[in-house]
């Protein structure tokens, strides 16, 4: 019933077929749904026509990029259409002297960067899979980054959104102005999952590279050491561009991957970043290495060259993927603590772990307190699934009692909704709700994400199930 | 667990974590952004099949058809799938099915890679039919791009190496190679002798490495034509190719033969860049420097992993000039172009804007070792010069006839 309506613009723009419709089930995250069917725009009126369409069958819709979202975001329930954005990849225009480029949804981050090399300029925020995602996605989730630590998230970056709303109109949050008369719906819409509309255009702030940059590993014989060491560069008044954290599992496995030169033995490394004027980054770099060695770093390693610099960062970025040298699966958590906190609740998590004889990794910006404990595990050994759910959850709750919040970067789509209420009051969700229930009246705007059942108004519609085939 | 109808390796299949890393490095899903036309995708399909969860039929078919076998992805990828297996043993199983097309697809192979290819003869009288399709212009499309623009002096057997005997080293000469690029060969010739070894090439039982026959599904083909390969070239002497599709399939006999001599053979395998390298003690040095673009060929890139043997090679004598596309594959594909023209063309349109954006043009050459680039890009409009070439042209820059080996 639906593709059929796509056929007549353009067959190749929409699909139906089960074995492609299933590869449209789940992102790179683990929850599992349907697609009831799939299409490709080309530009918003594109976006618009399906997003209209859906509104007419009374059709959940949800947007997609490249799918590497670990939320379950841009899971489709109840046979929602699949909105991909992957053929609206182009960057539009690129002006220079105001630092500013207008870009499509599906373009990637990294390409992003690379179109804006020639002027001397980058995107900041760099999630660890900038190289396959796209902006769209990271609008949606409000993407983070290791860089994130001294430039801001996403939403610090986007200037304006060209957005078909969930009635099928087409709507321009925000502008090119450094200050917005009248609500700044621009920022509610970055990070709302897809559940206010779809992103068509984004216009993203451009940075320039900065003159000097040193990037420098430290090594510590325990990760309390390793922890500490991050709460006290920052205590002292120093902020890296960069500040990661990895333990010696992932170190590891991120180390077979590379070759980097990554120490195997060392129970966790810091890899630190500091930008900036040279005189500067040599300063900052001196004193890091002080508060290292004071802090027990066993050796502190600078990058000599670009190349030596890029393939450490190929090593830290590569590091949820090359999990699979050491398990066929895992489940990567996404939760911010207080930074004075780190060395305590790390212990924690590794003791949960323990305690579900599960093998825990951890891997993270620690500059910010952003965590992600990373659990693997082979879903094949009976009764291992729920001990991974049980163990994620008194992780979580255990960072949330830290005064901690539940998600850094990674959104959360239909993983941590129904955690949502151990965060935040019911006059909190209820507002989210309004909002959300504002735009979107009929729920059809990935419907069942973000927040938990039973605030949204138009929910009643969302569960229904179609008849088998109706689809195709 | 049990592999299912496509008989794959669960723990191959498994040590996908669906993170995606892999999507913008496979040429397929960058033109098409297609989710069945990613790696990702194509191996959810294939687990999709193996469960029983979709038939062993279209589309899952044609989804692993549309693969260049590029391996970009298994560059890409930090769990360290293994997709080149998971695509050859699926398509050997798709080869192998009962049905009409299946069986007559079976036999275009068994002619094409049993009979024509390995066989310099017929590949040579083929080459004049071809000449003259092209001269009349009826070459069908479809072969445009995979077959260069022929001329007599193209080919000219000018190549002077001694056939058998007890060499240093073995000069492979392949097929499509020997009967378009006799050029390529030449200068290979020139090089190796210039480190002061003998050379010989093999005789007619090496006529062609079998990796299209591999590629394609057919490891019964692809077999026989390595056993034949190996007994070509007996005793210790390193084997130097300079197509890298063939380097990257000779390099792989030992998993296609599964035996210690293939095992053996492989190890004496080199590219002719990466044995150059390691055989010169100075590196080229001259005043002008030429610029060039390189190419890296997937096979040398992806499979062999030894792309930056050119660059050591070339870099005292030449300005490189790099593409800003972490190397992707330009298309070509071995028997590709011809399988999937319209997939095939796109890929090879965004190599070429790659490419002139790193600077190639009329006047600078792209730098590439495999025949199958080469002439895709040939056909797009560059000027394609073999590292050997290069460096034959600076070792010895009024270089003649070779002398004898």
């Amino acid at each position: 019933m639906l593709a059929p309506r796509f056929n007549t613009r353009e067959s190749e723009r929409a699909r139906a077929e089960p074995l492609e419709l299933s590869l449209y089930s789940r992102d790179a995250g683990l929850a599992n749904g349907q697609a009831g069917a799939v299409c490709f725009p080309r530009d918003a009126s594109d976006v618009a026509f399906a997003v209209a369409t859906c509104k007419k069958l009374g059709v959940p819709f949800v947007a997609r990029g490249s799918g590497t979202g670990l939320a379950g975001g841009a899971t489709p329930l109840d046979d929602a259409l699949v909105i991909v954005t992957t053929q609206m990849n182009r960057v539009i225009s690129i002006d220079a002297a105001s630092r500013t480029a207008w870009v499509e949804p599906g373009l990637l981050n990294l390409d992003l960067t690379r179109a804006a090399q020639p002027y001397g300029l980058h995107y900041a925020p760099d999630p660890s899979s900038q190289q396959a995602c796209s902006i769209g996605g990271n609008v949606a989730t409000n993407a983070g980054g290791p860089h994130c630590l001294s430039s801001g998230s996403t939403t610090a970056h986007v200037l304006a959104v060209e957005a078909v709303l969930p009635n099928g109109e087409v709507a321009m949050l925000g502008s090119t102005a450094p200050d917005q008369p009248g609500f700044d719906l621009r920022g509610i819409f970055v990070g709302s999952e897809g559940m206010l509309g779809i992103a068509t255009k984004v216009l993203v702030k451009l940075v320039p590279n900065p003159p000097q940059i040193q990037t420098m590993l430290l090594d510590f014989m325990s990760i309390d050491e390793a922890a500490a060491t991050v709460s006290a560069i920052i205590a002292a008044g120093i902020m890296p561009a960069a500040l990661e954290m990895m333990d010696s599992r992932i170190t590891a496995a991120v180390e077979d991957f590379v070759g980097a030169g990554y120490p195997r033995d060392a129970a966790a490394v810091l890899l630190v970043e500091v930008d900036g004027l040279s005189g500067g980054v040599d300063h900052q770099a001196s004193l890091i290495t002080e508060i290292g060695r004071a802090h027990g770093a066993r050796e502190v390693r600078l990058a000599r060259s670009e190349s030596e610099r890029q393939l450490l960062w190929k090593g830290r970025k590569s590091a949820f993927g090359a999990i699979a040298r050491i398990a066929p699966d895992y489940y990567l958590h996404d939760a911010v603590v207080p930074r004075s906190k780190l060395v305590g609740v790390l212990r924690t998590i590794y003791e949960i772990a323990d305690s579900h004889d599960l093998t825990m990794m951890n891997v993270f910006h620690a500059g910010d307190g952003n965590l992600h404990p990373l659990i693997v595990f082979d879903r094949r050994v009976i009764g291992v699934w729920e001990r991974v759910q049980a163990a994620g959850t008194e992780i979580l709750e255990r960072c949330l009692a830290a005064g901690g919040v539940l998600s850094g970067e990674h959104g959360i789509g239909l993983e941590k909704r129904a955690m949502m209420a151990q965060f935040f009051s019911e006059a909190d969700l209820e507002l989210q709700a309004r909002v959300a229930d504002a735009l979107d009246p009929h729920g059809l705007a990935n419907p069942g994400k973000v927040l938990p059942a039973g605030f949204r108004c138009g929910e009643v519609g969302i569960n229904r199930t179609l008849p088998e085939g109706t689809w195709i | 667990m049990k592999s299912g109808p496509l008989g794959l390796d669960p723990e191959l299949l498994n040590a996908c974590v669906s993170c995606g890393l892999c999507l913008p490095h496979c040429p397929t899903f960058r033109v098409t952004g297609l989710e069945i036309a990613s790696p990702r995708g194509r191996i959810a399909a294939m687990n999709a099949v193996e469960t029983g969860m979709a038939p062993l039929k279209r589309p899952f078919i044609d989804a692993m058809a549309e693969c260049v076998q590029c391996l970009g992805c298994e560059t890409a990828c930090p769990s360290g799938v293994r997709f080149g297996r998971l695509m050859e043993d699926s398509r050997a199983t798709i080869a192998h099915r009962s049905g009409l097309r299946a069986l007559l697809s079976r036999a275009f192979g068994a002619i094409a890679y049993r009979r024509l290819l390995p066989n310099q003869h017929v590949l040579h009288l083929l080459s004049w039919v071809l000449l003259v399709a092209q001269r009349m212009r009826v070459m069908p499309k479809r072969f445009r791009s995979s077959v260069p623009r022929l001329t007599r002096h193209r080919l000219r057997r000018t190549l002077n190496v001694t056939v058998g005997g007890n060499p240093d080293v073995w000069l492979f000469t392949g097929c499509v190679m020997d009967a378009w690029l006799q050029k390529t060969h030449v200068a290979t010739a020139a090089a190796l002798r210039s480190t002061g070894v003998r050379i010989a090439r093999p005789d007619s039982r090496a006529g062609c490495c079998g990796a299209l026959a591999a590629h394609a599904g057919r490891r019964d083909i692809a077999r026989s034509l390595a056993k034949s390969v190996v007994a070509a070239m007996p005793g210790a002497a390193p084997i130097i190719v300079n197509s890298a599709g063939c380097g990257a399939a000779l390099k792989d006999y030992g998993h296609l033969l599964g035996d210690a001599d293939a095992e053996r053979f492989a190890a004496r395998v080199f590219d002719i860049s990466e044995w150059l390298v390691a055989q010169t003690a100075s590196p080229l040095a001259t005043e002008a420097r030429t610029s060039i673009v390189i190419q890296d060929p997937c096979h040398l890139r992806n499979v062999q992993r030894t792309h930056d043997s050119v660059r050591l090679l070339l870099g005292g004598a030449f300005a490189l000039l790099e593409t800003n596309d972490d190397g992707m594959c330009c298309g070509a594909g071995g028997g590709y172009a011809a399988n999937q023209p319209d997939l095939s063309t796109k890929i090879t349109k965004r190599k070429a804007k790659a490419l002139r954006d790193a600077g190639a043009s009329t006047d600078v050459a792209v730098c590439s070792s495999n025949p199958g680039c080469t002439f895709a890009l040939e056909a797009a409009g560059f000027k394609v010069v073999h590292p050997a070439e290069l460096y034959a042209d600076c070792i010895a820059p009024d270089r003649g006839e070779p002398r004898n080996g």
